[in-house]
């Protein structure tokens, strides 16, 4: 059980690492918050179900739950109002130079 | 007195006695008897505003919703975990607009948070029913422009309005 917990725990770091290799990497605004909702979708998920793993059946398993629900119902709205600020601020996307 | 509706109080009060329960996790008479007032309480305060009607049915087929959008959100963060983790960052982001069909607002909610919670595709405006979608690039934008996420929640919504 603490090895399969281990494994989940260290595949969500993973995710948690490469969305800020992400955040480093990408051009603008748009692209980034694409890269930091990598964390919240896989790498919180799988940190999570993780700890849950490892705590065993218990109360603080539906807590775990619980905030996890929460995090999925709110990080698309936050993202979701940091574009829209974008766009109504009139940021352009970032394009590709034509070849 | 405020105008009570007492509809739904009992189980309102019933929802957030389980979410005291789960939350205190003390199973003695004063934590339990504190919460049932509480959560009474809070419930009887709340219950003049809007109206609440209960859609058991659609909640269920939303909860039968909820794993095919999970996974295709763990097939989206792979592949923007390739892109990301790719040398050359091989990305074609571009907006989309895209005129939705769907009737209720909460069809067009449910719609545009499950456009943001998968990885790769955002959305960015919502304007009635068009909504400006920001994709990483053609894959992450396909599930929105092929129509194949908003014919799932179509499928969701759509059955509950005949039986209404």
């Amino acid at each position: 059980m603490e090895i399969l917990a281990m494994i989940l725990i260290v595949a969500g770091l993973f995710f948690l690492i490469v969305a800020a290799i992400g955040v480093i990497r990408l051009p603008d605004v748009f692209t980034r918050s694409h890269a930091v909702s990598l964390t919240d979708s896989l790498g919180a998920f799988l940190l999570l179900i993780g700890i849950a793993i490892y705590e065993g059946l218990s109360m603080n398993v539906l807590k775990i739950l619980a905030v996890l629900s929460l995090l999925y119902l709110q990080n698309p709205v936050i993202s979701h109002a940091t574009l829209r600020a974008a766009v109504r601020a009139g940021l352009k996307p970032w394009k590709e130079k034509a070849p | 007195m405020r105008p009570v509706s007492s509809q739904f109080l009992i189980l309102k009060t019933a929802a957030l006695f389980g979410l005291w329960i789960m939350l205190s996790a003390q199973f003695n008479p004063f934590h339990l008897g504190l919460g049932l007032l509480l959560s009474f309480l809070v419930a009887w305060i709340n219950s003049g505003h809007s109206p609440f009607v209960p859609r058991f049915q659609l909640w269920g087929r939303i909860l039968l919703y909820l794993p095919w959008l999970f996974l295709r959100i763990i097939q989206s963060s792979l592949h923007l975990t390739k892109l990301i983790l790719d040398p050359r960052l091989p990305i074609h982001p571009r907006l989309i607009r895209y005129e939705s069909k769907l009737q209720e607002p909460p069809a067009v909610v449910l719609l545009g948070n499950s456009i943001t919670l998968t990885p790769g595709t955002i959305t960015a405006e919502v304007n009635g029913q068009v909504l400006l979608v920001h994709a990483m690039d053609e894959v992450s934008g396909e599930d929105v422009t092929s129509g194949r996420l908003e014919a799932k929640i179509a499928q969701v919504f759509g059955d509950s309005d005949s039986r209404a």
